[in-house]
C-alpha cells in the first residue's frame, strides 16, 4: 500500500488512502505558516503501523457530514480564484460532536503558495471569523478546505495528475491546528475534472512519531457523507432536477401543485409496482425468497390503516366540509376587501 | 447608476439561495435579515451571486464562544460595528476573495407569506432610494417551505408607490401595485452543475432518501391540512381586525371633518361646496390618517386568501385522490376473493 501524496482512485467518498508527508523538525514546531523544507515521501507499511499507535490517543473522528452549502462555497471560491493561482483554501465552520463532525459553513481565505512556501491571510481569517461568529455564534472552526492542486511542471514525479494533498498541506494544516480546539479536518474538493466525477475527500492528520519525536504528518482519509436539512434538501432537489434542462436554471414562479402531485403519485405507483413485481417473481419461483424483504413488505402493507367505509366516508366529508368552509371564508374576505378598497379610494373626494 | 430600465427578472445563484435558506432556517423562530451581493448583468436582469447574514442587533450569546486572547480583542472590535458598518466590513473582506462587491438588495425571512408590512416597505424604500432603484428584497418563508415546495420570493416597491412616497401624498393606490414581484430563476454555474449531477446520481453516498430521511417527494401526499389552515385563519382574523380598526379611523376622521364644516353654519349649495373643499383639504393635511397602512393590510389579506385558496385547491385534489384509492382498495379484496 505505497501511498504517495495523493492517490487518484475513482471518486468513492471513503477509502483508506493514507498520504504521508514528512516535514523537518523545525517546521513542525514553528507556528508561522512558512516553512523551510517540507518534502514528501512515499512510505510503505511502516507508516500505517505508526499511525495506529498514534491514533489510539487521539479523539477519533470517524465521520464527517458536509452540507451542500459548503461544497457550493468551495466551488464558487474556486471559480473566483486569482488568475494563475493553483488552488484555493478556506476555513470550515461547523460543530463537533464526539466522533462526528458536521461542516455547515465555510469562508474563503486568501493565500499564496510558491514552491514549498505558503502565506496565509491570517488577519483576514481572524477578522472574517469574528464577523461570522457575530451572525452565527454557534459555529466553530472545524478545519479547512482546499481544491486540488494542478500538476506542477517542475516536479520530477509529475505524472500529469492533480494532487489532493501537497507538501504545503501539512503547513496549512498546522496553522489550522492552532485555530480550532480539536484536530482540524481537511476537506478536499477535486475540481480538476480529470475524471467523470468530482471527488470529495475528508482527511484528518495523524502525526507520525518515532521515539517521541514528531517526524511527519499523515493525512488519513475519513468517511464523508453529504447531509442536508429538510429545507436545504428541497432546494438541492430542485437544483438536481434542473440539471437535466439545458440551461441549468429553474424558474421558481411557475409552480404547479397538480403537476407535482402527479409526480409524487407516479413515483409511488412505480415503487408499488416494483414491490408487486418482486412478490410475483418470488411466488413464481424465479427469485429466491428473502425473509427479511418479505417481512419488510408485510410490515409496510400492515402500516396502511384499515378504515371501515362508513368511518372513511365521515372523515372524507368532514375534511371536505372544512376545506369548503375555508374557501368560502376566503372568498368572502376577498369580496369585503374590494369594498374596503373602494371606500378607501372614495375618501377625500 | 445603471437605472435605465427597471429590472424584470432575478437570477439567483444557488450558493446565495442556500446561504439565505440556511440563515433563515437556523435562526427560527427569530426573523432575520441579510445582504445580497451581485451585479446587473444585462438589461433588466439582476444576478445575485452572494449573500451574507446580518447579525442580530442585540446579541448576548457571544459570551459562550471560547476565544483566545487576541481573538477576543478582534471580536469586541467586530461587535462594536453595527448593521451598516458590519456590512461594509464584510464586503471589504469578501472583495479580497473576489466576490462581487456590489450590494444589490437584502433578504429577510417571512412568516407564512407576511410581507406587506410598513416595516418592510420603509426598508425597501430606503434601499431603493439610497442604494439603487434596482434594489430588491428576497423573502424566504421557512414555514411554507415544506412538502417539497420552495418558497422564495423577490419583491421591489413599484415606481408608483415610490412616487407617492417621495411626494408625501396621502393618495390611494391599488393595494396590488404597491409591491411588484420579480420572477426568480435559480442559476447553477458549471462546476455546481457537475457536482449536482454527481449527487443526483448517488456518487457521493446514498444522498437520495434513506440517509437523511427527508425525501420530499412523498411529503406532498400528506393529508393533514388543519395546522396550516388554522394558522392562516388565525392570521386572517387578526389582520382583518387591523383593517377594521383602520377603517374606523377613516370614518372617524371624515366625520370630524364634516362636523367642523357644519359648525360654521353655512347653508345651501355653498355649504356643500365648502364641505367638499374642506374634506379634500382635510385629507392632504399631515395629521390625516395614513392610507398606506390600510392598503398594505388589504394587500396582505389578499395574499393570505390566495395562499389559502392555493392550498385548499391542492387539498381537494388530494382528498378525492384518497377517496378514489380507498374505493379501489374496497373493491379489490372482493374481486380477488372471487377469483380465488
Amino acid at each position: 500500500m505505497a501511498a504517495a501524496v495523493a492517490d487518484s482512485l475513482p471518486p468513492t467518498t471513503y477509502g483508506c488512502s493514507p498520504a504521508l508527508l514528512l516535514n523537518s523538525a523545525t517546521s513542525s514546531s514553528s507556528t508561522t505558516a512558512r516553512s523551510s523544507v517540507a518534502s514528501a515521501l512515499a512510505v510503505g507499511t511502516g507508516g500505517a503501523g505508526a499511525s495506529d499507535a498514534a491514533g489510539a490517543e487521539l479523539l477519533p473522528v470517524s465521520n464527517v457530514n458536509v452540507h451542500p452549502l459548503v461544497l457550493l462555497s468551495v466551488l464558487d471560491h474556486h471559480s473566483r480564484r486569482q488568475e494563475g493561482a493553483g488552488r484555493v483554501i478556506g476555513t470550515l465552520l461547523g460543530k463537533r460532536d464526539g466522533g462526528q463532525v458536521e461542516i455547515t459553513n465555510a469562508f474563503a481565505v486568501p493565500h499564496a503558495e510558491r514552491g514549498d512556501e505558503v502565506a496565509i491571510g491570517k488577519d483576514f481569517n481572524r477578522q472574517m471569523l469574528a464577523l461570522h461568529l457575530r451572525a452565527n455564534p454557534r459555529e466553530t472552526v472545524v478545519g479547512w478546505y482546499a481544491t486540488a492542486l494542478p500538476p506542477d511542471e517542475n516536479d520530477p514525479m509529475n505524472n500529469g495528475e492533480s494532487k489532493c494533498i501537497a507538501d504545503t498541506s501539512s503547513l496549512i494544516h498546522e496553522f489550522y491546528a492552532g485555530e480550532c480546539d480539536d484536530d482540524p479536518i481537511h476537506l478536499v474538493v477535486d475540481t480538476s475534472m480529470q475524471y467523470d466525477a468530482m471527488a470529495l475527500r475528508a482527511y484528518k492528520s495523524i502525526p507520525v512519531c518515532v521515539k517521541g519525536e514528531t517526524l511527519a504528518n499523515m493525512f488519513h482519509e475519513i468517511r464523508l457523507t453529504l447531509k442536508s436539512s429538510e429545507s436545504e434538501r428541497i432546494c438541492v432537489d430542485r437544483m438536481i432536477a434542473s440539471t437535466s434542462s439545458s440551461e441549468g436554471t429553474t424558474t421558481l414562479a411557475t409552480h404547479d401543485e397538480s403537476a407535482a402531485l402527479q409526480l409524487s403519485m407516479e413515483k409511488l405507483l412505480a415503487m408499488l409496482e416494483t414491490c408487486s413485481e418482486y412478490v410475483d417473481k418470488v411466488v413464481d419461483g424465479t427469485i429466491a425468497p428473502d425473509d427479511e424483504t418479505g417481512r419488510e413488505i408485510s410490515d409496510t402493507l400492515n402500516s396502511v390503516p384499515r378504515i371501515r367505509p362508513e368511518v372513511f366516508d365521515k372523515m372524507f366529508n368532514d375534511s371536505l366540509q372544512d376545506l369548503l368552509m375555508v374557501t368560502y371564508l376566503s372568498n368572502i374576505t376577498k369580496t369585503q376587501l374590494v369594498i374596503a378598497e373602494k371606500l378607501n379610494e372614495s375618501l377625500g373626494k | 447608476m445603471e437605472a435605465d430600465r427597471p429590472i424584470t427578472s432575478v437570477k439567483l445563484e444557488v450558493l446565495a439561495a442556500l446561504k439565505i435558506i440556511k440563515h433563515c432556517q437556523e435562526s427560527l423562530p427569530t426573523m432575520v435579515t441579510g445582504s445580497l451581493l451581485g451585479l446587473t448583468i444585462e438589461e433588466g436582469c439582476l444576478e445575485i451571486t452572494h449573500a451574507f447574514p446580518m447579525p442580530e442587533p442585540h446579541d448576548d450569546n457571544r459570551g459562550d464562544i471560547v476565544k483566545t486572547g487576541d481573538d477576543a480583542a478582534i471580536d469586541d472590535e467586530a461587535a462594536a460595528l453595527d448593521g451598516h458598518e458590519y456590512q461594509m466590513e464584510m464586503m471589504k473582506m469578501l472583495r479580497e476573495v473576489n466576490v462581487d462587491n456590489n450590494c444589490v438588495g437584502w433578504y429577510q425571512s417571512m412568516y407564512l407569506g407576511t410581507h406587506s408590512t410598513m416595516n418592510l416597505l420603509e426598508n425597501q424604500l430606503a434601499y431603493q432610494a439610497e442604494l439603487s432603484p434596482n434594489a430588491v428584497v428576497i423573502l424566504y418563508d421557512p414555514m411554507q417551505t415544506a412538502h417539497g415546495n420552495l418558497v422564495l420570493k423577490c419583491y421591489r416597491v413599484s415606481d408608483e408607490a415610490v412616487h407617492l412616497r417621495t411626494t408625501g401624498k396621502n393618495h390611494f393606490i391599488k393595494p396590488k401595485s404597491i409591491f411588484q414581484e420579480v420572477p426568480i430563476t435559480l442559476n447553477n454555474p458549471g462546476l455546481v452543475r457537475a457536482l449536482l449531477r454527481d449527487v443526483g446520481d448517488g456518487l457521493h453516498g446514498p444522498y437520495s432518501a434513506e440517509l437523511s430521511g427527508t425525501d420530499t417527494t412523498f411529503d406532498r401526499l400528506d393529508l393533514s391540512t388543519n395546522p396550516y389552515l388554522e394558522k392562516h385563519l388565525e392570521f386572517l382574523c387578526s389582520w382583518v381586525d387591523d383593517l377594521a380598526a383602520e377603517q374606523y379611523k377613516f370614518q372617524h376622521y371624515t366625520r370630524s371633518l364634516r362636523n367642523n364644516v357644519e359648525n360654521r353654519n353655512a347653508k345651501g349649495r355653498k355649504a356643500k361646496e365648502e364641505l367638499a373643499a374642506a374634506i379634500e383639504e382635510g385629507w392632504t393635511r399631515s395629521d390625516a390618517p395614513k392610507r398606506m397602512e390600510s392598503l398594505l393590510i388589504s394587500n396582505q389579506i389578499r395574499t393570505y386568501c390566495d395562499q389559502v385558496e392555493k392550498f385548499t385547491g391542492g387539498g381537494f385534489g388530494k382528498l378525492y385522490l384518497t377517496k378514489g384509492l380507498h374505493g379501489e382498495t374496497k373493491k379489490q379484496p372482493s374481486s380477488s376473493a372471487t377469483s380465488s
